[in-house]
């Protein structure tokens, strides 16, 4: 095959060209049909979801219901319409009926119930809301800016892997790759904030650009890190290097190999977290300095494109994570097994598992954005310089430790996945992982409990405040 | 240690014998300050040791226009009174202090070099009665708009008929009716 | 995109229509890059000449304007007005007024209350500005209880004209007593769950603490009260210094600013203010349980000078012909000092009502306390002198 993104274009274009088709246009189209599959089929569709169930975790957890469109009934709302002629209490009737209905009148009343109806409220005021381009704004920029930003997002996902049948593309330094392509939300926010001829936007972009350029360092480190450890750049291979026989397969992740990794498991989800402009790390889009920040000009589904490069790159940070630490789309029980499935069935199954974790992700995003006020721009840059890049740094040069002292590089042949494995995998026995652990985490344990102990005893007044003592 | 009113108006008037005591029918008395020595007393009234009068609470300002006379058929005047409300959180007494000036020319020494707050609450006078401040900083509108015309608190304002090119009056109201008259 | 260039600084306005400036504020703000080199304020937008209609109004008639004049705290405001107006009467023996007692317990009651209501809109609101949306969420959905027991007992949820001059409209609704005693054993719980999501939260501390610290001196020459002033460590409140109404019969603890963020802090600084409003809310409740516990019980007869809810009809007469002079009232509200110096003329039309609240005050120290602090610490600064415009503007 000349033009081919794996084994599963390959399988359909000579499926495909096997049924008539001439074989080049067999091949683009196989092509095009997986590049686009994945976006259209999984992001889109999260990225729409994504918005009412973060509604829904927020109203939760502040006590109140959210968004309940649709509560008042869609099924009454259509029978008034097309039932105009019969009385009242007829329409209700009928829409009770339809309501009793097995599969369709199942979902209608989830979506009374859920107020599932935000979804497509959302949609639709997306499309119909006024489209306008300020005056005196940019208007190449300032539309360009949002092709800009979905275009970071959707380029990093052609690395992204789903399985490893599945993927549309695999290249030997992925991970480089992916480092390479996530900055161009730097630039697309900043677009947005200068083309949009206004001083909070511009102060938006301004404050993006800085923050996610610092948090860029952090993510290159934790990234070379887990490709230094796994022996490879290539993120097949990452996943591959933390494969385990047997029920317990988790035992193969990343994060449970050393707690330094561990450790750069949380620097990369806050570096990450930051990437997004997300979280405590919002204060360029949403912090209450103005309404939108960078995006605050954009409307209608200028503004949707925006949202849904944030909503991609979230689902994207965290499949990654999941990539680097949590064993990819890796189950965590019995992956042996998995693996010994026919090969579609096999793809079907991964790309649940890491989609499912990658939304799993997202979800703990959502709960640290509604839970963690923001931080302040120069408290932004100090966490990510003097804090995140040496413990990244320092995680770096103990596992490169840990390496030359407890671990053995284990070769190809041990390892089930080894067509995608282009250098031995790092492997620690029983006794130096529990050392690993009872030394290195015993260290970091000594280490926060000094500056615990170091810090200044809470005030009678606050410990009356949080309940310590009666009031 | 808390002072009684006669005690505070001694000590002032020992050091600024231009100033007088003033009194109310319902019992409220207040120093009577001439507006050239406005100044000077607040700087006295805030350094004395035993007055230390730090903070100033209110400053309030009236239109003497329609106000009784004190005495049956005696005399009402039309002047303009800054009225100071001081307190001391040391010593926990209060004093007030009034400076009136005439409405002819209402201007009078700021006292924002003693008393902070009292840069917007002159700015307010200014504003609301036109008594001009002088040694403020900034004496401009600060609740009307810059462009507006007149001083509203004051017994005679005339309420403008339109501002920015818009009528003032409701759907049926006259420019002869209700406060227009 | 325009760019005025003076020199290197941005002049922005953050305008009337801001998410952070809790109202109509507009504050015009020089800065170079993120750090504020002048700010000027430019207030008056919510200017509604309530000082005017105070002289076109009757005395008894005023009550409502005085719920307007600071919306959050509509008892507080109420109280200041209606004792203002009863310590003008009580100068002369044919118009001083003897309220009755009940009406002064439930006066204090829901001035308290009210003030719980209005520290949970200014601390939900500072929380809120800093980003953190579900602990301003949490502050309202309590507030929603004391909101339903004013309309129980008022018929309003914001806008009370409750008290009047010689006590109270009406007398509390029947199991209105059970009901705040349930409500703030709920509170408490509350305020404890917020306390653990928010108050010790290091983000949270680090957005606030050392930000514009007002030194003692300078909130006190600034005209800086209530909250703000205690947030200095300058140890003053009105309800336990110059106690008006009954209040000298209530034992609470006033608690003043002490660097209660640690290492980080400085005195007068922005997690002071705050810390100092959680507290106050805890001290109101103290004072809410003791006046349902020492509140005389109800009469039925409207001027009973025990379990009457008000002299009316000493009211309307003294009312028709107050004494001549001059009053400065002060009270304790959420926002700090409302004091009204009224000027009577003898007849039933105020002759000048001056209004003199907190916020306008706290608005004076703008100039002076911004230049140096970042755009977002502006944001924090505004939220920690809790500025509600009404009361600014009036």
């Amino acid at each position: 095959m000349t033009i081919s993104v794996g084994p599963v274009s390959d399988s359909i274009a000579s499926w495909l060209s096997a049924n008539g088709l001439p074989v080049s246009i067999a091949e683009i189209l196989a092509v095009l049909l997986v590049c686009v599959l994945p976006v259209l089929g999984i992001v889109f569709p999260i990225a729409g979801v994504a918005q009412y169930f973060e509604r829904k975790i927020a109203a939760s957890m502040q006590r109140r219901k959210g968004p309940m469109v649709g509560a008042t009934g869609i099924v009454d709302l259509v029978a008034d319409m097309l039932l105009f002629w019969l009385p009242r209490w007829k329409r209700r009737a009928v829409a009770r009926r339809v309501e009793r209905l097995p599969v369709l009148g199942a979902l209608l009343r989830q979506v009374r119930q859920w107020g599932l109806g935000s979804m497509a409220a959302d949609g639709v005021k997306m499309f119909l809301k006024e489209d306008m381009v300020p005056g005196g704004a940019d208007r190449f920029l300032f539309r360009g800016s949002t092709y800009l930003a979905l275009t970071g997002a959707f380029l990093a996902f052609a690395v992204f892997p789903f399985s490893q049948w599945y993927h549309m593309g695999d290249p030997p330094v992925a991970a480089l790759y992916l480092g390479a392509v996530t900055g161009l939300v730097a630039v697309s926010v900043l677009e947005a904030g200068w083309s949009s001829n206004n001083k909070w936007s511009y102060f938006g972009g301004i404050r993006a650009v800085a923050m996610i350029v610092s948090y860029e360092t952090p993510i290159a480190l934790a990234i070379a890190t887990v490709c230094m450890w796994s022996g490879t750049m290539s993120l097949q291979g990452i996943i591959a290097a933390q494969y385990r026989p047997g029920w317990f397969s988790f035992s193969g992740w990343n994060l449970f190999q050393s707690p330094l990794l561990a450790l750069l498991a949380g620097v990369y989800y806050i570096a990450a977290l930051a990437e997004c402009n997300r979280a405590p790390f919002d204060l360029s889009e949403g912090e209450s300095e103005l309404v939108g920040g960078f995006h605050t000009e954009y409307s209608g589904l200028r503004w949707g494109l925006f949202f849904i490069a944030e909503y991609s790159d979230m689902l994207l940070v965290g499949g990654i994570f999941a990539t680097l630490f949590l064993g990819g789309f890796q189950s965590p029980i019995g992956e042996q097994w998995i693996v010994s499935l026919p090969p579609f069935a096999e793809a079907v199954v991964h790309t649940l598992i890491a989609v499912a974790k990658a939304v799993a992700s997202v979800g703990f995003m959502m709960w640290i954005r509604w839970t963690l006020p923001r931080f302040r721009i120069d408290q932004v840059m100090k966490l990510a310089w003097t804090k995140l890049v040496p413990l990244a740094l320092f995680c770096l040069f103990g596992l490169a430790l840990t390496q030359l002292v407890a671990a053995q590089r284990v070769g190809v042949e041990q390892v089930v996945y080894g067509r995608y494995l282009s250098a031995p995998v790092v492997r620690m026995d029983f006794f130096s992982w529990v050392a690993s652990w009872v030394v290195v985490g015993g260290a970091i344990a000594v280490v926060v409990w000094m500056a615990k102990s170091s810090a200044p005893i809470q005030s009678p007044e606050m410990r009356r405040l949080l309940g310590k003592e009666p009031a | 240690m808390a002072l009684s009113f006669d005690a505070i108006f001694a000590k002032v008037q020992v050091r600024f014998p231009s100033t007088s005591a003033g009194s109310a029918p319902n019992g409220a008395r207040w120093v009577e300050v001439p507006p050239p020595d406005a100044l000077e007393v607040a700087t006295f009234l805030k350094t004395d040791p035993d007055l230390a009068f730090d903070s100033l609470c209110c400053l309030s300002g009236i239109d003497l226009l329609k106000y009784p006379a004190a005495e049956k058929d005696g005399p009402t005047s039309d002047d303009l009174v800054c009225a100071y409300d001081l307190h001391s959180l040391e010593h926990r007494h209060e004093v007030r202090m009034k400076v009136r000036v005439p409405r002819a020319h209402p201007e009078t020494p700021s006292v924002e070099s003693v008393w902070g707050v009292a840069g917007y609450f002159e700015r307010e006078i200014f504003d609301l009665l036109g008594v001009e401040f002088q040694g403020h900083h900034d004496l401009r509108r600060i609740l009307t708009p810059q462009d507006w015309v007149g001083h509203p608190l004051r017994k005679d304002y005339v309420y403008p008929k339109a501002y920015g090119g818009v009528e003032l009056k409701r759907e049926g109201q006259t420019f002869e009716s209700g406060p227009y008259k | 995109m325009n760019v005025e260039r003076e020199g290197d600084y941005i002049t922005l306005s953050m305008g009337p229509h801001h998410p952070a400036t809790h109202g109509v504020l507009r504050l015009e703000v020089t800065t170079d890059g993120e750090v504020i080199r002048a700010c000027k304020p430019d207030i008056g937008y919510l200017h509604r000449s309530i000082e005017k209609i105070g002289e076109c109004v009757e005395w008894y008639q005023f009550v409502p304007y005085t719920d307007r004049v600071d919306y959050v705290c509509s008892m507080n405001s109420n109280h200041a007005w209606v004792c203002a107006v009863e310590s003008l009467l009580s100068s002369s023996d044919e118009t001083r007024l003897a309220i009755p007692e009940r009406a002064e317990y439930i006066r204090i009651l829901f001035a308290e209350l009210n003030r719980i209501s209005s520290h949970m809109v200014g601390l939900g609101s500072m929380t809120m500005d800093m980003g953190a949306f579900t602990p301003f969420l949490h502050a309202l959905s309590q507030r929603e209880f004391i909101n339903d027991i004013f309309e129980k007992t008022c018929g309003a949820r914001l806008t009370y004209n409750y008290m009047c001059v010689g006590g109270l409209v009406r007398d509390l609704h029947a199991g209105a007593e059970d009901e705040i005693r349930a409500m703030l054993k709920g509170l408490e719980k509350a305020m404890i769950d917020f306390n653990r999501l928010i108050s010790s939260n290091n983000i949270f501390k680090a957005r606030l603490a050392g930000v514009a610290a007002v030194s003692p001196e300078d909130a006190i020459s600034y005209g800086l009260v209530g909250p703000n002033l205690r947030g200095s460590g300058v140890d003053f409140d009105l309800r336990r210094d110059k106690p008006y109404g009954i209040y000298e019969r209530f034992r609470f603890d006033v608690p003043v600013g002490k660097t209660y963020a640690g290492a980080d802090g400085r005195p007068g600084d922005c997690y002071d203010r705050y810390v100092v409003r959680l507290l106050e809310v805890l001290e109101s409740i103290r004072i809410c349980r003791q006046a349902l516990d020492q509140m005389p019980p109800a009469s039925g007869v409207e001027d009973d000078p025990v379990g009457g809810w008000c002299a009316a009809k000493a009211a309307q007469k003294a009312l028709r012909k107050p004494p001549v002079g001059e009053v400065y009232f002060r009270c304790e509200n959420p926002r700090g000092e409302t004091g009204y110096h009224i000027v009577s003329d003898g007849t039933k039309f105020p002759y000048r009502v001056k209004i003199r609240t907190g916020s306008f005050t706290a608005m004076s120290i703008f100039e002076k306390l911004v230049p140096g602090l970042m755009v977002a610490d502006l944001v924090a600064l505004i939220g920690s002198f809790d500025i509600v415009l009404p009361e600014v503007d009036r």
